[in-house]
């Protein structure tokens, strides 16, 4: 409890201390803060009792905020989310070693600005109480437009602009929905709760057609975070815009906010609505995989074609989350983690070389392999695990998700009906085809072939801080622990495949039930015989 | 369908754990290359370790192989585990272990034999890239044999999957090794990409096994396969196998996914040898000799095997015939003989297809590396017009006979090893009972004329013939002088060539040479097995190490036939099946030796005389161009699959930023604009304005309100 | 003190309410036309202070008909209020005067974008 709340808090006093300190020291200060955020994080994380089973939140309270409406700072993780959190905490410090050459101007307001960012995301997975998520969920908004529109490229104002109104309008749909379950509750019980799983119990018994609608609600906040096609074209832009650091946590932490809220609200707390429209998110997710992958092809722009290939990966995340069985929804939450990893990386190289080149174009600047060896084996690797190849972090993800997706359409063989299938998981795979298909293509360009640099380096020698021609120790030094972790991850996917297992199974926990009874009902049987005849239908 | 024999159940024996160090040990030999790679080492450092490691990997696995009692399986971790149930269909493990039979021992003799012998060949084959490269070699190099070993040991399809693409990665690396020549990138990108093609087939066809079978262990599932095969679940079985077969075509190129195999020699040679020629191309081949059983699942699965290796064949000797780059000719007769042996699986000699793999492994990598001695020698020339009569220059007279020895291998010249593996596959053929397959052993046999033709083309253009050479295109490039100071001693020692100018051929040394004469030795040695059967009337050892495994059924079916063959006396040209195929096996080989013979030896003008008549006549020209072309097939994939869907990407990028972006998005957040626009007049910043504006609004509210309370407030 | 106050106001209550809120309506009217109409910024201050008055006026009506003191408090309170915000406008106009050298409203339209 102490722990998670230093973990929260400790950031914003190091934001402060940025503020009022020195220049010089700023960016140790905001460093030394991210780093007690994570070590507080995983001393929790160490001690954390619940990682093999299903308990929701445990031994974690917190006290009240607003009594009046059933507000309050209660905080607390299960293993999905403090997954997550984990994940976020480990990047920040990596995201705040690797701005120390790329941010010259400004820097006390950035430094405070990202502990801020890193403050609220932590907070968002922590709270276990809806409000106070609404909260966290939505501040990350405020620091990350700042960083964009500050510190970005040359279109920042408006790709920070439109980051924020887009995915703001998108979080309304949610705290409306978010209200008007809180207002059901009360309607039910006479007092006002926040509280997810309190909410959660009051959702699951209303009324099919009620929870079709919370569900679509709920999905349309998350969506746009995640982000689902049509709701992506934010996306880009923002990250083409935005600083290197800013890039990374927004796919590797702020991205994952969608598809978290996805497995924390809008799957559990209304399942009749997840069960009649996983087929139309799983199409949804489908299409950005293909669709995404496709535009990856073509794109010249390293950041661009990254950002793209998010919103194909996370496509496929969603597409394991809605298979709504076991293995899709371990893939997906293992995916989460994974793309954090192997995307932020990806994105820490390119804004390695950005920084040498001042150019992301592929068609400018080519063949560093010959320049920078260090940075290039790390460049691979990292394509490699986002590719998917096995041995390595991405691929366990996305054969789970994948498998998944397969087996939806069992007839209660593996306990868990579904209305995807194969096809699902053909046209999906095609993105495994895509994805070496433009990130060899990324490769082929950036890394290998003969050596193209831009010729005039005005740009080069103009640059406040004079940088090795290959990467230097500090840099290599924030790539090596994501390297780490993707080979651990991939070789080692047990301990985590366990841990997440009993929180994927609670999240579907009602879904066997619903799938079969819209089965049946498109089957025509009527429901009242339901119960006698689901047996004896699905084994025939 | 005959009643096939069931297939021994493997026994868990965690005992045997120690076979997992030739896993281990190229893994642990990679991470040290990695190291040497970190750390700049300008020496041999990575070589030796690489091949200590998989000498050592080679003694585990023959310490495994005499040590062999019967199929195990055996645990080392857990690595996808996990259920959710205690259904069998609740559950997904993937766990690293490994499942040992005859099959898996097999093929890592060859596998790991030949990658011991190729990195001591190319420990001195790259000593020109010494501190630039030469360690990343080496760590593609243990990449790959850990993967391949982890494609063949493997104890479930996901381990195989992870093979399967590690080793995709590997001759991505290593084909790409010399990043700076934009064709090497391109062409192991598009090894790559092609090969995932194939491999997204395998991935859905392991998911489909999985989704019916409950588990993806080979053990569980040949258990399922021995009782019958079918499952609970009522989905489409018979699938399965053509996916599977899908992956197997992209990783061993066949049609339609072999166009990248040719490309791939832009690698550096000792990589063409090992990964694509002797080991990792027969992947494939692997696949569908384990999961033999399950190509049962559907009537005319192995039919449609047998047809795509038979026409893979003939297609790739038909270009083979016309290149002039020796690689690329042996690129094209690695995809030919892959062919023969997709053949055999299809009739359903899995012995022959298997054996044949061997035979190829050793002699085809004989031959690569021959011609890399040569590239390496005359500074990358491999076009066989421009090089002749090799075998009169002393320093490389080991080079010419032990080519000699492979050409003679490739052709299937009468007894030797690979006549009795071809034998094998054509026999089968031959004596099907059904006339497809009957056609397709002779379309085999034409094959067999066309590969000795091509093959001894090369052999009499390059080191028959009066001597005359010129050096290639990297005669005084950077690299070439890197090498020079420590192959000095060779270049000063070697004739002075009767060239037009003073380029020296640096011959060979021992690594080189010593590697040769092991392969040529060891391509006659693994004619043993067939000499003890047809001679000595002696158990084939080979077959019987088919017979133990998953591929039985298929050698089960093998000796169906064989049985039906006594009864009947199925005729070859009227003899005896065996005596026939003898004879036409011999004629076509020699036959196509002849041929060669007068064409590049006897009267070399001839040839081009020849091709000139041919391109004279409009019915018969089409027959040179397209062979010479490769039968357009890059350029159709191109224009039928890359264009449109590149033009489909562009247009798709175009609409995301204009349409989607632009017109639905910023549409979107127009509406607010325009709305504000329409109000604009009241505020037009003169203080009047604004306060009639404020008036005007109460006295609406007020007007509103009075009409409400006129209304009477229902 | 209360009989005072409510002997005081007898006279007043005599006349019906309609003639105080008609009064205070014309106030309020004269105010906002004046508003509306003239540009002189220390005129148009003087017709927000009739149109001040007018509410104030009303007030103490309804208060005089409701018989409830809180309404004369608050037309106190306003009087205050407005005093020193009187103090506070006149300063401002002043300012105003000062920079562009008139008292024409006109001369301060730079929030209209056009």
């Amino acid at each position: 409890m102490l722990l998670i709340w230093t973990s929260i808090l400790f950031p914003i006093l190091a934001a402060f201390a940025v503020a009022i300190g020195p220049t010089k020291s700023a960016k140790w200060t905001a460093f030394a803060g991210t780093l007690v955020s994570l070590g507080a994080l995983t001393l929790f994380a160490w001690n954390f009792p619940a990682w093999h089973n299903a308990e929701h939140f445990p031994n974690t309270t917190g006290p009240s905020w607003i009594p009046q409406a059933g507000i309050t700072f209660s905080v607390g993780f299960d293993t999905v989310s403090l997954l997550l959190a984990l994940l976020s905490a480990f990047l920040m410090p990596l995201c705040i070693a690797g701005s120390f050459s790329s941010i010259t101007e400004r820097t006390k307001e950035y430094y405070g600005w990202f502990l801020v960012l890193g403050s609220s995301i932590i907070l968002a997975f922590a709270a276990r109480d809806a409000i106070l998520f609404y909260i966290g969920y939505e501040f990350t908004l405020v620091p990350m437009t700042l960083i964009i529109a500050i510190y970005g490229g040359t279109e920042r104002r408006v790709a920070a602009i439109k980051m924020f109104l887009y995915t703001f309008l998108g979080s309304m749909f949610m705290l409306a929905t978010l209200l008007y379950i809180g207002w059901e509750h009360r309607l039910a019980v006479g007092a006002w709760d926040f509280d997810i799983d309190t909410l959660t119990k009051t959702t699951i018994r209303l009324p099919s057609s009620t929870q079709y609608w919370i569900f679509a609600a709920l999905m349309v906040g998350f969506a746009v975070k995640v982000p689902l096609f049509p709701l992506h074209t934010w996306l880009p832009l923002a990250h083409d815009q935005a600083p290197t650091a800013g890039s990374v946590i927004l796919a590797s932490a702020m991205l994952k906010l969608g598809t978290y809220g996805n497995y924390r609200f809008a799957l559990p707390m209304a399942p009749a609505g997840g069960a009649e429209l996983m087929s139309v998110v799983a199409v949804l997710a489908i299409i950005a995989i293909i669709y995404a992958s496709l535009i990856c092809w073509v794109q010249t722009d390293a950041k661009k074609l990254v950002a793209y290939s998010s919103v194909a990966h996370l496509g496929l995340c969603m597409l394991g989350l809605f298979a709504l069985n076991p293995v899709g929804a371990e893939g997906a939450v293992f995916y989460m983690v994974n793309h954090g990893l192997s995307t932020g990386a990806l994105f820490l190289c390119i804004g390695m070389f950005y920084e040498r080149y001042h150019t992301k174009d592929t068609d400018v600047v080519g063949g560093l392999a010959k320049r920078m060896p260090i940075w290039a084996s790390f460049m691979v690797l990292f394509t490699m695990a986002s590719i998917g190849l096995p041995g390595l972090n991405g691929f366990i993800g996305e054969v789970l998700c994948l498998g998944g997706t397969f087996i939806s359409e069992h007839d209660g063989q593996s306990g868990y009906p579904g209305v995807l299938g194969p096809w699902y998981a053909i046209v999906a795979g095609l993105g495994l085809i895509f994805a070496a298909m433009y990130l060899l293509i990324l490769l082929g360009k950036l890394v290998w072939g003969p050596l193209r640099e831009p010729h005039d380096d005005a740009a080069h020698a103009s640059s406040a801080v004079r940088l090795s021609p290959d990467i230097n120790f500090r840099e290599i030094a924030i790539l090596t622990p994501l390297a780490i972790a993707c080979i651990w991850l991939g070789l080692q996917p047990k301990p985590m495949l366990d841990a997440i297992a009993p929180c994927a199974e609670r999240m579907l926990a009602n879904y066997p039930k619903e799938v079969e009874r819209l089965m049946a009902q498109s089957a025509g049987t009527p429901l009242a015989s339901l119960n006698n005849t689901t047996n004896e239908s699905s084994s025939e | 369908m005959t009643q096939l024999t069931s297939i021994p159940q493997a026994i868990i024996a965690p005992e045997l754990s120690w076979v997992g160090l030739a896993l281990l040990l190229p893994l642990l030999a990679a991470v040290a290359c990695a190291l040497c790679c970190a750390l700049r080492v300008k020496g041999k450092a990575a070589a030796i370790i690489t091949i200590l490691a998989l000498a050592a990997s080679f003694g585990i696995i023959v310490k495994a192989y005499f040590a062999y009692t019967g199929p195990v399986q055996v645990p080392i971790f857990q690595w996808i585990d996990f259920e959710w149930g205690a259904g069998q269909f609740q559950s997904f493990n993937a766990n690293c272990a490994l499942y040992i039979d005859t099959l898996t021992l097999f093929w890592m003799l060859f596998v790991t034999g030949l990658g011991t012998l190729i990195a001591i060949y190319a420990s001195e084959y790259m000593e020109g890239y010494c501190g630039s490269g030469y360690s990343r070699f080496f760590f593609g190099i243990c990449i790959f044999l850990f993967s391949m070993s982890a494609l063949v040991m493997g104890d479930n399809l996901i381990m195989l999957y992870l093979g399967w693409e590690g080793v995709g990665l590997a001759s991505y690396l290593l084909i790409g090794f010399d990043y700076a020549r934009p064709a090497a990138v391109a062409a192991g990108k598009k090894a790559f990409i092609m090969n995932r093609i194939g491999d997204l087939g395998l991935a859905l066809g392991i998911f489909m096994l999985w989704a019916n079978y409950g588990t993806l262990q080979y053990s569980e599932l040949f258990a399922a396969m021995n009782k019958g095969g079918q499952t609970s679940v009522d989905w489409d079985l018979s699938v399965i196998p053509f996916l599977l077969m899908l992956g197997a075509f992209g990783k061993s190129a066949q049609i339609p996914l072999f166009t990248w195999l040719p490309d791939a020699m832009e690698g550096p040679t000792p990589v063409s040898a090992l990964i694509h020629a002797a080991t990792m191309v027969t992947a494939g081949v692997y696949l569908i000799a384990r999961m033999y059983p399950f190509f049962e699942l559907h009537p005319e699965a192995l039919a449609t095997v047998a047809w795509v290796g038979g026409l893979t064949a003939l297609l790739a000797a038909t270009i083979g015939m016309a290149q002039y780059d020796i690689k690329r000719v042996f690129a094209y007769s690695t995809i030919s003989q892959l062919g023969y042996m997709f053949l055999g699986l299809g009739v359903g000699t899995s012995f022959g297809a298997c054996y044949h793999t061997l035979t190829h492994a050793f002699f085809k990598a004989l031959l690569f590396l021959t011609a890399g001695a040569i590239m390496h020698g005359f500074a990358g020339q491999l076009d066989l017009r421009k090089l002749s009569g090799l075998r009169h220059i002393p320093g490389w007279r080991i080079v010419s006979w032990t080519m000699l020895v492979g050409c003679l291998w490739l052709s299937a010249f009468p007894y030797t090893a690979a006549f009795f593996s071809k034998d094998a596959i054509l026999l089968q053929a031959l004596t099907s009972v059904r006339a497809d397959f009957r056609f397709l052993g002779w379309l085999g046999l034409f094959t067999a004329a066309l590969t000795a033709y091509y093959t001894f083309r090369v052999w009499f253009r390059v080191c028959a013939g009066p001597l005359h050479f010129e050096p290639g295109a990297e005669a005084h490039s950077e690299s070439h002088d890197h090498h020079a100071p420590s192959t000095h001693a060779a270049h000063t020692t070697a004739p002075a060539a009767k060239s037009d100018h003073s380029f020296h051929p640096h011959a060979p040394r021992w690594a080189i040479n010593g590697v040769l004469l092991i392969l040529a030795l060891g391509a006659v040695v693994v004619g043993v097995p067939a000499y003890n059967q047809a001679f000595a009337h002696k158990d084939n050892w080979a077959q019987q190490m088919i017979a133990g495994s998953s591929a039985m059924q298929g050698a089960g079916l093998a000796e169906d036939h064989g049985s039906q063959a006594s009864v009947e006396h199925p005729k070859v040209l009227g003899m005896d099946a065996h005596t026939g195929l003898t004879i036409v096996g011999c004629t076509a080989s020699i036959g196509g030796i002849l041929i060669a013979w007068y064409f590049h030896l006897g009267s070399r003008k001839s040839a081009d005389q020849l091709r000139a008549a041919l391109l004279r006549r409009w019915w018969i020209r089409w027959v040179p161009i397209c062979m010479e072309n490769k039968w357009y097939v890059d350029e159709i994939y191109h224009f039928c699959f890359r264009l449109p869907m590149w033009l489909g990407s562009q247009i798709l990028y175009f609409a995301d930023r204009h349409f989607l972006d632009g017109v639905m998005v910023d549409g979107l957040a127009k509406i607010p604009i325009a709305v504000g626009k329409l109000f604009r007049p009241l505020y037009g910043g003169a203080l009047q304005g604004y306060a009639s504006t404020m008036a005007g609004g109460i006295a609406l509210v007020v007007a509103w309100l009075s009409w409400i309370w006129l209304r009477g407030f229902n | 003190m209360n009989q005072e106050l409510s002997s005081g106001f007898t006279i007043a209550s005599s006349a019906p309410i309609a003639v105080a809120l008609a009064i205070s309506a014309l106030l309020f009217v004269i105010g906002l036309v004046g508003f509306l109409c003239r540009r002189n910024m220390i005129i148009m201050f003087l017709c927000t202070e009739l149109m001040f008055q007018g509410a104030a006026l009303a007030m103490i009506a309804f208060a005089r008909l409701r018989m409830d003191v809180s309404g004369q408090v608050f037309v106190i309170f306003i009087l205050t209020v407005a005093a020193a915000e009187a103090a506070l406008a006149l300063g401002l106009v002043v300012l105003l005067y000062r920079k562009r050298e008139t008292l024409s409203a006109d001369a301060w339209s730079d929030l209209g974008e056009s």
